[in-house]
C-alpha cells in the first residue's frame, strides 16, 4: 500500500467551516453555489474537493463536491442533482449555512505546462473552471472538450467562462454529435500538451488510450464513494497500476497512465 | 418525564465523567471505534493538531494483522437508509508497519487500545507477541501507553478468521485462552451480533480470560445497486452500521451487561450524548464512536459535552450513576436522581 503521489501534494491542511451561502445560480438540473469561505478561497487548489453536510437531517455522511471556482474569499460548487443527497445541496437558498470540510485530496499539476486540453464528460466538468483559470493565469494555452448527454444536461456550459471551450453532446442535440474524446479528436493539439481528464471511468478510459496514441501525458480526477474523506476508513480505493489507492487522498488527481479504466 | 429546558442552567455540580475499565481509567466513557478514526490520517489532512487535542479517551487505532491487506474490490462503501455499509476488508499496512508507527503516537497522553486481526488463531498471537515484545523493550516516551488489545473476531467482510471466530464459542474461547497468556494488558474481545445468542459467545470469550467486551461490531447486510439490480458492493455482502442499527445494538448490549459481570464498551449508532447515555443505561461502562467520525471531525468532544448536559439534566452526578438503569432488576430510574 505505498502511496504514489500523482496530483499535486497537499498543499495547505483542511478545517470544517461553516459557510453563508451567498449566490446560488442554476443551470437546468445544476446548481452554482458560491459560499463565502475565506480560509477555503486562500487554500484550494484546482482539482481538490470538500466534504459538504447535507442540510437535512436522515443523512449520515458528507458528500463530496469539487472546487469549482474561486473568486475573492467566495468559492463555488457545481452540484448536478442526482440522488436525495446532491438533490438537497443543489436547492439551497442564498443565506442558508453549508459545513464544508476542506480543501481535502491531491490538486491538479498546473506548474510548466505550456498548452493544456481539458476533457470532461457530464457533471466531471466541475472543477475545470478553476483549472482553466490556474493554468492561464500561470501562463498556459487552455483549450476544453466538454462533453454531455443531451442539450439539457449541456446547460451547465453556460456556467463556465473558458474561451476556448468547445461541446459535443451524445444525441447532437447541441454542438457536435459524439463524445468529449471524439471532439478532442477534432482539436488541433499541439505536441507537449497535457491532457487533463474528468468524469465517468469509461470516458477516462477512452482519454487514456487516446492520450497515449498522440503520446500525451496526461492527469485525471476519479470519483469513488467516499465515508471519511480523509484517508481514516480506505472506503474509497480505486484500483490503479499501483494497487488500491484512496480517491480522497491519493487522488482524486491521479496520473492519466495509473488508472485502470475499462 | 419533563427535563429542564435548559440543562445547563440546571444542577451547577460538577458530573463526574471518568470511568474504570477493569484497571484502566479513562477520563470520560467516549472512545473511537476501531476503522472509523486514524489519527495519522486525521493529522496528515487537518489542522488541527488531534495528538495534542485528542477528543477520545482513549485511541483504537484500525484493527493490524500479522501481513499487510490490500483489502476488498471497490465498491466498499455506500449511505443507505439512516446508515452505512461498507466492505473494506480490513485493508491495513499489517504489523510491522504498525510497530513503525509507534513511536509518531508517542506524545499521545490517552490509552491506546490495539484492535488485533487475523486468518487464524495463530495470527493474533504472534501479533500480540510482537507488540509485548516491542513495548517492553521500548524505552519511556518512545511509545505511547498501550493500555490493552481489543481482539476484533468479528469483522463481516474477510473469507477467514475473524467473524468464523467470533461466532463460534468454543473458538473464541481457544483464541482468548491463547491470547491471555501473553499479556497482562486489558484484554477486550470484540463481539459479533450476526449470530443467534451473544451472550453464549460472550461467557465463553470471559471464561477463557477476557477482561472486557466490547460491541457490536456491524451486522451482515447487502446493497442492491439500482441500475444493474447486482450488489453493489465489490465483495457483495458489507457490514451495516450507524443510527439504522443502535435499537439492535442497545437491545445486544443489554443482553451481555445483564448476563456478565465483565465491563462493556457499548456501540452501534451513536451519534449524540443522549444515544451514549442509552448505552450507558444498558450497562456499557463505556461507548465507542463510529460513523459518526465521517459526519464530522468533531463528534467526539461534542458527544463528549452532550453527555455531561444529560447527566446534568437529569441530575445524575455520574456516569456510574446511570449505568445499567434500563437493566432488569435496576429499581431505580433517573427520575429519583
Ligand atoms: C472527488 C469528487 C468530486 C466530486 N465533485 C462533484 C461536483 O463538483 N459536483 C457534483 O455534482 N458531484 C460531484 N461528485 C459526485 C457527488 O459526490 C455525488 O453525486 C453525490 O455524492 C451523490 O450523492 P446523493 O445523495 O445525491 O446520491 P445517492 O446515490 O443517494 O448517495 C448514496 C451514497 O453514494 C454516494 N455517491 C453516489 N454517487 C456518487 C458519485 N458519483 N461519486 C461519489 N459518491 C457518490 C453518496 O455520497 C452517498 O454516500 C464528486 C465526487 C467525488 C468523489
Ligand atoms: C469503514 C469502517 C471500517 C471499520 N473497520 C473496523 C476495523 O478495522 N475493526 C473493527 O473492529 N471494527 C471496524 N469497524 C466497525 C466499527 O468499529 C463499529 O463496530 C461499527 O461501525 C458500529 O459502530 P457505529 O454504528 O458507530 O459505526 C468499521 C466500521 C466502518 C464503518
Ligand atoms: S473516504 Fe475514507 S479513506 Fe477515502
Amino acid at each position: 500500500m505505498s502511496a504514489v503521489p500523482a496530483g499535486s501534494s497537499m498543499v495547505q491542511k483542511a478545517v470544517t467551516v461553516d459557510c453563508r451561502v451567498s449566490d446560488v445560480r442554476r443551470h437546468g438540473t445544476f446548481a452554482v453555489v458560491s459560499l463565502v469561505a475565506p480560509h477555503l478561497a486562500r487554500r484550494a487548489v484546482a482539482g481538490q474537493f470538500v466534504m459538504v453536510a447535507v442540510p437535512r437531517g436522515g443523512f449520515v455522511l458528507r458528500r463530496p463536491l469539487s472546487v469549482h471556482a474561486v473568486r475573492g474569499d467566495s468559492i463555488a460548487l457545481l452540484i448536478e442533482a442526482r440522488g436525495h443527497g446532491s438533490a438537497a445541496l443543489a436547492a439551497v437558498d442564498v443565506g442558508q449555512t453549508l459545513s464544508l470540510a476542506g480543501p481535502l485530496g491531491t490538486g491538479f499539476v498546473t506548474e510548466g505546462v505550456q498548452s493544456a486540453l481539458l476533457v470532461g464528460g457530464g457533471i466531471g466538468v466541475a472543477p475545470f473552471q478553476m483549472l482553466a483559470e490556474r493554468l492561464a493565469a500561470a501562463g498556459s494555452y487552455v483549450t476544453a472538450a466538454f462533453g454531455f448527454r443531451d442539450h439539457r444536461q449541456a446547460r451547465v456550459a453556460g456556467a463556465f467562462d473558458i474561451p476556448q471551450l468547445w461541446v459535443a453532446t451524445e444525441d447532437g442535440s447541441l454542438g457536435r454529435r459524439g463524445t468529449a474524446v471524439e471532439l478532442a479528436e477534432t482539436l488541433a493539439v499541439q505536441p507537449g500538451t497535457v491532457v487533463y481528464a474528468c468524469g465517468p471511468l469509461p470516458m477516462i478510459g477512452a482519454v487514456q488510450r487516446w492520450a497515449q496514441s498522440h503520446e500525451l501525458t496526461g492527469q485525471a480526477s476519479l470519483e469513488a464513494h467516499m465515508a471519511c474523506g480523509s484517508g481514516s476508513c480506505h472506503g474509497c480505493v480505486i484500483e490503479t497500476t499501483a494497487g488500491y489507492l484512496r480517491v480522497c487522498s491519493e487522488g482524486p488527481v491521479f496520473d492519466l497512465r495509473m488508472v485502470i479504466a475499462p | 418525564m419533563t427535563l429542564p429546558q435548559t440543562p445547563d442552567q440546571h444542577g451547577k455540580g460538577e458530573v463526574e465523567l471518568a470511568v474504570s475499565l477493569g484497571p484502566l481509567r479513562l477520563r470520560h466513557p467516549v472512545i473511537n471505534a476501531s476503522g472509523t478514526f486514524d489519527l495519522g490520517e486525521m493529522e496528515a489532512h487537518y489542522e488541527r493538531d488531534f495528538v495534542a487535542d485528542f477528543p477520545f479517551s482513549a485511541y483504537v487505532p484500525k484493527t493490524v494483522t500479522l501481513e499487510a491487506r490490500a483489502g476488498n474490490p471497490p465498491p466498499r462503501v455506500s449511505e443507505t437508509a439512516c446508515g452505512m455499509i461498507n466492505a473494506i476488508g480490513l485493508a491495513n499496512p499489517g504489523l510491522q508497519s504498525f510497530l513503525n508507527s509507534l513511536p509518531a503516537l508517542a506524545k499521545l497522553r490517552e490509552p491506546v487500545i490495539v484492535s488485533v486481526g487475523g486468518s487464524q488463531r495463530e495470527d493474533y498471537v504472534a501479533v500480540v507477541e510482537a507488540l509485548e515484545k516491542t513495548l517492553d523493550s521500548a524505552t519511556k516516551g518512545s511509545v505511547p501507553q498501550v493500555a490493552g488489545y481489543e481482539l476484533n473476531v468479528s469483522c463481516p467482510n474477510v473469507r477467514t478468521g475473524c467473524l468464523a471466530i467470533g461466532t463460534d464459542p468454543a473458538e473464541t474461547a481457544a483464541l482468548v485462552s491463547a491470547v491471555r497468556p501473553l499479556t497482562a494488558r486489558l484484554l477486550v474481545v470484540k463481539l459479533t451480533p450476526n449470530v443467534t445468542d451473544v451472550v453464549v459467545v460472550a461467557r465463553a470469550a470471559v471464561d477463557a480470560g477476557a477482561d472486557c467486551l466490547s460491541l457490536v461490531n456491524t451486522f451482515r447486510a447487502l446493497v442492491v445497486d439500482s441500475v444493474t439490480l447486482k450488489p453493489f458492493l465489490g465483495n457483495r455482502t458489507g457490514g451495516l452500521c450507524g443510527p439504522a442499527i443502535k435499537p439492535i445494538a442497545l437491545r445486544l448490549v443489554h443482553d451481555v451487561a445483564a448476563a456478565l459481570p465483565v465491563p462493556v464498551i457499548g456501540m452501534g449508532g451513536i451519534t449524540t450524548g443522549l444515544d451514549a447515555l442509552e448505552f450507558i443505561a444498558c450497562g456499557a461502562t463505556a461507548v465507542a464512536i463510529g460513523a459518526a467520525n465521517f459526519a464530522a471531525v468533531d463528534a467526539g468532544e461534542r458527544i463528549v459535552a452532550e453527555l455531561e448536559a444529560e447527566l446534568r439534566a437529569r441530575c445524575l452526578p455520574s456516569v456510574s450513576a446511570a449505568r445499567g438503569l434500563a437493566l432488569p432488576g435496576s429499581a431505580r430510574s433517573a427520575r429519583d436522581a
